[in-house]
């Protein structure tokens, strides 16, 4: 879908530093007694889409406004390629974003709407055509960008954010108001942008918006980041070792088990967890000792798991539990 | 009707800028005033004019504050969107359009009394003794003339309301409604034509409207006081036809 | 774990940094927005039809034409004038031995005052017709002795009234073209007042005694008023005809002159060496106050009041419609140099403003003048230069307030309160000055403080010392040069931009 207008330059030499794009270290904001940025620290990387999930209030949008240069912040860092964003010359070319796809002029069209924008950057009126065409929206692009859908307003924004053909792309909560045609398109398109070594942030307050899509995440929480790492990573860190057996004879097995070394614990009326031992080993013992059983699988949390797991208690607004309304 | 109303004064109430709005157009009617009646030359014969209507100018001031408001009661909530809330609680347009001038006349009315009682006052303590022909509100034409003010500012509340509706856009109405106001008396004053000044006079809201404020040769007036309120009335009408005429036909 | 990638990298683009994308896009951006364009267009078409509705509703067909003087200026030429010819050189002297002046307080109800420019004295002209050249020395109210020639040249002689006890001698001697003036305060010592030559004048000029007496200035009117004089010790020297001296009304019926004082017309009594005069009127050049039906460009130019309103509300909603749709976001993720963007803004605000003001006030000045001129209004007359002045002043006000706005909705956000204060700042103080009563000294304080002073550029009256009148705002006549006026709003724009530029630094956005 996505064509690459320009050719990466292949003799390029990385160094370990430049690995990182985005630097984000220490950042704390304060509005008035409400912490909202609390020593907020991650890294966005290169040819990754990092999902950057947190619930409402978390500090995720107020951390975007920030590595955009605009909100100021009473300590830390925000650093493009090394580099505070204000002192980028052609901001538009280091980081595209999209922060509200309702932030623009009524009553202009989508083709104007991108064309001051070019122009702001020195880009020709040419480059506007081609994000247009990227997006889907050439048939609309004369229309006022009043009369859009949320969902043509996005892909407009996502235009805006193309423009400069940016090695970083930060998009706050793209999916939503999205119909599911949408978001398929929204998922392929990020991973296309990641696979030409683009960095990728998205935000999100759903993990299942981004489960599919992102390679790496940056769970936050009250202001801070309170996990930063791979998608399988986190899942493994979750799921332990962990193998589920479905049996009629739960007691042998335990015992079978237990005297392998492994941890054992029923889970059900026949169903046992065990961890400590590979799933391949267990069937052998099983066998060896004649038990019976159905079904020996091995036990994945789900990324949905971790996240509840990991905001537990950074979750600012929620909803009274049945105890507290009942006290 | 009575729920409708509720639910527009709750809003009135439960933001800051409309109390904001009525303090200025308090305090921008006594300064006016206060100005006014300070600068005039006076003997002891008399200041050389009206004396009322002197001390109640600063709402040629006072009214801007009142258009602010009328028009940010309407196009506030078009900007932010909340018109949809409103017409969707109360779907009868005309009772919620209805529910929204009221309550702006009650407001500007609380609002205006206190600001043209104010610039009676300061006109009194200012302006030097002057015996018999002291202001009071016991004196026939000045009562009228107190009275007719706060009328007009309700009127330029309305008539103000009734443009935002039309226009959707708080700087156009806004814009609109104090060209309005201002635009006929400068012009009038460049014509040169007696006959063209005086049907000037006669149409513009302002101009117009303020003829209320009159105690002194109301034989030379263009038009006496109270069908000059009726003019100002004639434009507030018609823009509140226009404007809760285009707030039923068209969508949100 | 993650796999060695290669950054995505755009191919190097050559670019200029710079402050002209930042203006070409905030030029993209106002011309995309139709309403915007369309205020600007409405604007000029303001201005423009304005001009035709005070063209079109002005009337002074039939009345008696506006005296001309020889500067093609207009003037006040109506005096009571005694007279004979003289023909070719000759001297006329006279003592001025009292110069009383009175005042109505109502009508019938004369009382003594005091007319600092009341006039006494001998007058050579080339006749009796209003707006001839002359050249004249004279006793005044408070002025001392003056000569003044052709209207609009005043030299000052001795000071001091002239009474019984102390009269003022005068002489005027022509030879050619020049008129010299001697003033003396005992009779003995002559000193020479002045001066000139009056071109024009004819080989025969008449010549005599005159009294003017132009209105008292008061209370923001003025009362017409009437002068009489005492003169004695008349000799005359040279080709005159000898005979009786003519009494003679000059310019009776006169749009600069509002006529006598009721029971108190002008009149001469005496012979030979004593006469009495009384007269009213004055010789001088018109003002505003003095030829009340006179237009002036400034009228033509109403429409400007409609167009700034108009202005106003596009130059806020430049940058209030950015942080109500949250576009201010991008505006400045794209361009994080925030001072640049609003100087940016400014620019080209301003010079889209300043085209459409000079569009429509160079469209509507010959306009509005021609229907004017054509329904026989008098206009003051200006220069090409000043009319080119008024146009693109006007043009700079209407640009200037713009950016006012625009700097008031930065600092506000908020298109509203913008709009309002932008327009009470400027339109308000121009309606104060249009109250009548208000004293000289509080109209002059508003027209010099406040952004509505920028309004001066529209001036092209202008004062004179030998005439009192009220050179007020309400008249024409502004306190401040055209640009100075002009300068004040602008001062206003450069503060409020400046302070607009700090808190868009400081604020998030």
């Amino acid at each position: 879908m996505y064509k690459n207008q320009h050719e990466t330059t292949p003799n390029r030499k990385l160094t370990p530093m430049s690995a990182a794009e985005i630097v984000v270290a220490g950042l704390r904001k304060r509005y008035g007694a409400t912490r909202a940025l609390d020593g907020m620290s991650f890294t966005v990387r290169p040819g990754l889409v990092t999902g950057f999930l947190g619930p409402n209030g978390a500090g995720k949008s107020t951390t975007m406004r920030v590595i955009l240069g605009l909100d100021a912040v009473d300590a830390g860092t925000a650093l493009i390629e090394g580099k505070p964003y204000h002192s980028l010359r052609h901001p538009l070319n280091h980081v595209g974003s999209l922060l509200d796809a309702a932030a623009l002029h009524p009553s202009r069209s989508a083709r104007d709407h991108l064309l001051w924008l070019a122009h702001s950057q020195g880009l020709a009126a040419r480059r506007v055509n081609q994000v247009i065409e990227q997006v889907g929206l050439t048939s609309a692009a004369r229309r006022k960008a009043g009369g859009y859908s949320l969902g043509m307003r996005q892909r407009l924004g996502i235009a805006a954010a193309l423009l400069g053909d940016p090695p970083i792309i930060m998009l706050d909560e793209p999916f939503n108001g999205m119909d599911p045609d949408g978001i398929i398109w929204m998922r392929g398109f990020l991973r296309s942008l990641a696979a030409q070594g683009r960095a990728v942030l998205v935000s999100s307050h759903l993990m299942s918006e981004v489960q599919d899509t992102a390679d790496h995440l940056v769970v936050v929480g009250r202001g801070k980041a309170i996990a930063d790492a791979g998608v399988a990573d986190l899942i493994a860190a979750a799921s332990g070792n962990r193998v589920a057996l479905r049996t009629t004879a739960g007691t042998h097995a335990m015992r079978v088990l237990g005297h392998a070394g492994a941890a054992v614990a029923a889970t059900g009326r026949d169903t046992i967890t065990v961890s400590g031992l590979p799933a391949d080993r267990i069937v052998t013992l099983l066998n060896q000792s004649a038990v019976p059983f159905s079904e020996v699988s091995a036990h994945r949390a789900t990324l949905e798991d971790v996240y509840l797991e990991l905001t537990r208690d950074a979750v600012e607004f929620r909803a009274a539990t049945q105890s507290e309304v009942s006290r | 009707m009575r729920l409708a109303l509720h639910a527009e004064w709750t809003k009135m109430r439960t933001v800051a800028s409309p109390l904001w709005l009525l303090l200025g157009t308090v305090a921008a009617t006594v300064a006016l005033s206060a100005v006014a009646t300070s600068v005039v030359n006076c003997t002891a014969r008399g200041c050389g004019g009206d004396t009322t209507k002197l001390s109640l100018m600063g709402v040629y001031l006072g009214q801007a504050p009142v258009a602010i408001l009328a028009v940010l009661v309407i196009s506030g909530e078009y900007s932010s969107g909340m018109i949809r809330t409103t017409l969707t609680a109360m779907p009868r347009r005309a009772t919620a359009f209805a529910a929204k001038a009221i309550t702006l006349t009650g407001v500007v009315a609380v609002g205006g009394t206190v600001a043209v009682l104010g610039a009676v006052l300061a006109g009194r303590l200012i302006l030097p003794d002057l015996g018999d022909q002291a202001l009071s509100l016991a004196d026939g034409p000045t009562l009228r003339a107190v009275f007719g003010t706060v009328l007009y500012l309700i009127l330029i509340g309305l008539l103000s309301l009734g443009i935002a509706t039309a226009v959707r856009d708080s700087a156009t109405s806004i814009g609109i409604v104090l060209g309005l106001l201002y635009i006929f008396p400068i012009i009038s004053g460049t014509i040169s034509d007696p006959d063209w000044q005086r049907l000037l006079q006669q149409i513009a809201p302002m101009s117009a409207g303020l003829a209320i404020q009159a105690t002194t040769d109301l034989h030379s007036l263009p038009l006496s006081p109270w069908a000059g309120l009726g003019v100002t009335a004639g434009w507030a009408t018609a823009a509140l036809l226009a404007g809760g005429l285009l707030l039923r036909v068209r969508d949100t | 774990m993650t796999p060695t990638v290669t950054p995505y990298r755009p191919s190097e683009r050559v670019g200029r940094d710079g402050f002209l994308q930042v203006l070409h896009a905030e030029w993209t951006k106002f011309r995309t927005v139709r309403g915007w364009t369309v205020g600007m267009m409405a604007a000029a078409l303001m201005v423009v039809l304005f001009a035709l509705l005070v063209g079109v509703s002005s009337n002074q067909k039939g009345s008696p034409p506006v005296p001309i003087g020889p500067g093609g200026e207009p003037v006040t030429d109506s005096f009571y004038f005694v007279h004979q010819p003289l023909a070719g050189d000759g001297s006329i002297t006279v003592s001025v031995s009292a110069l009383k002046s009175s005042i109505p307080k109502a009508p019938g109800d004369l009382r003594p005052g005091t007319v600092p420019w009341a006039k006494a004295g001998l007058i050579i002209k080339d006749g009796t017709r209003q707006g001839s050249p002359y050249a004249a020395i004279m006793a005044t109210g408070s002025h001392g002795v003056r000569m003044q020639d052709n209207y609009v040249n005043d030299t000052a002689g001795p000071t001091g009234p002239a009474s019984a006890e102390s009269p003022r001698r005068l002489r005027l001697d022509r030879s050619g073209d020049t008129i010299t003036g001697y003033a003396s305060t005992d009779g003995t010592k002559w000193t020479k007042v002045g001066t000139t030559q009056v071109s024009g004048l004819g080989s025969t000029a008449q010549v005599g005694l005159f009294v003017a007496s132009p209105p008292a200035v008061g209370g923001g009117g003025t009362a017409g008023s009437v002068s009489t004089a005492t003169f004695g010790d008349l000799r005359t020297q040279g080709g005159w005809a000898g005979g009786n001296w003519t009494g003679s009304q000059v310019g009776a019926k006169s749009p600069t002159f509002a006529g006598y004082p009721e029971n108190a017309p002008g009149s001469f009594t005496g012979s030979d060496a004593r006469f009495t005069v009384t007269g009213a009127g004055d010789i001088a050049p018109a003002v505003s106050d003095s030829l009340p039906t006179g237009g002036h460009l400034r009228n033509i130019l109403t429409g400007t009041f409609a167009a700034l309103i108009a202005v106003i509300v596009v130059g806020a909603l430049f940058i209030t419609a950015e942080y109500r749709n949250k576009m201010i976001h991008l505006t400045l993720a794209a361009s994080p140099r925030r001072s640049r963007v609003l100087v940016a803004k400014a620019i080209v605000l301003w010079a889209v403003t300043f085209v459409a003001g000079s569009v429509g006030a160079i469209l509507a000045t010959p306009l509005g003048l021609g229907l004017a001129r054509g329904n026989g209004v008098y206009i003051f007359p200006v220069t090409s230069s000043t009319e080119l002045r008024v146009e693109l002043g006007t043009a700079a006000l209407l640009a200037t307030a713009s950016v006012l706005a625009l700097s008031v909705g930065a600092i506000f956000r908020h298109s509203a309160g913008a709009v309002t204060t932008a327009i009470v700042a400027i339109v308000l103080p121009y309606i104060l000055i249009a109250i009548p009563f208000m004293p000289a000294s509080v109209s002059k304080g508003v027209a010099t403080v406040t952004p509505g002073a920028a309004f001066a550029v529209q001036q092209t009256l202008v004062p004179y010392d030998q005439v009192a009148s009220n050179y007020t705002p309400y008249y024409g006549y502004y306190p401040l040069a055209p640009w100075a006026g002009f300068a004040v709003l602008a001062g206003y724009a450069v503060a409020s931009l400046a302070v607009a530029a700090v808190l868009l630094n400081r604020r998030d956005a």
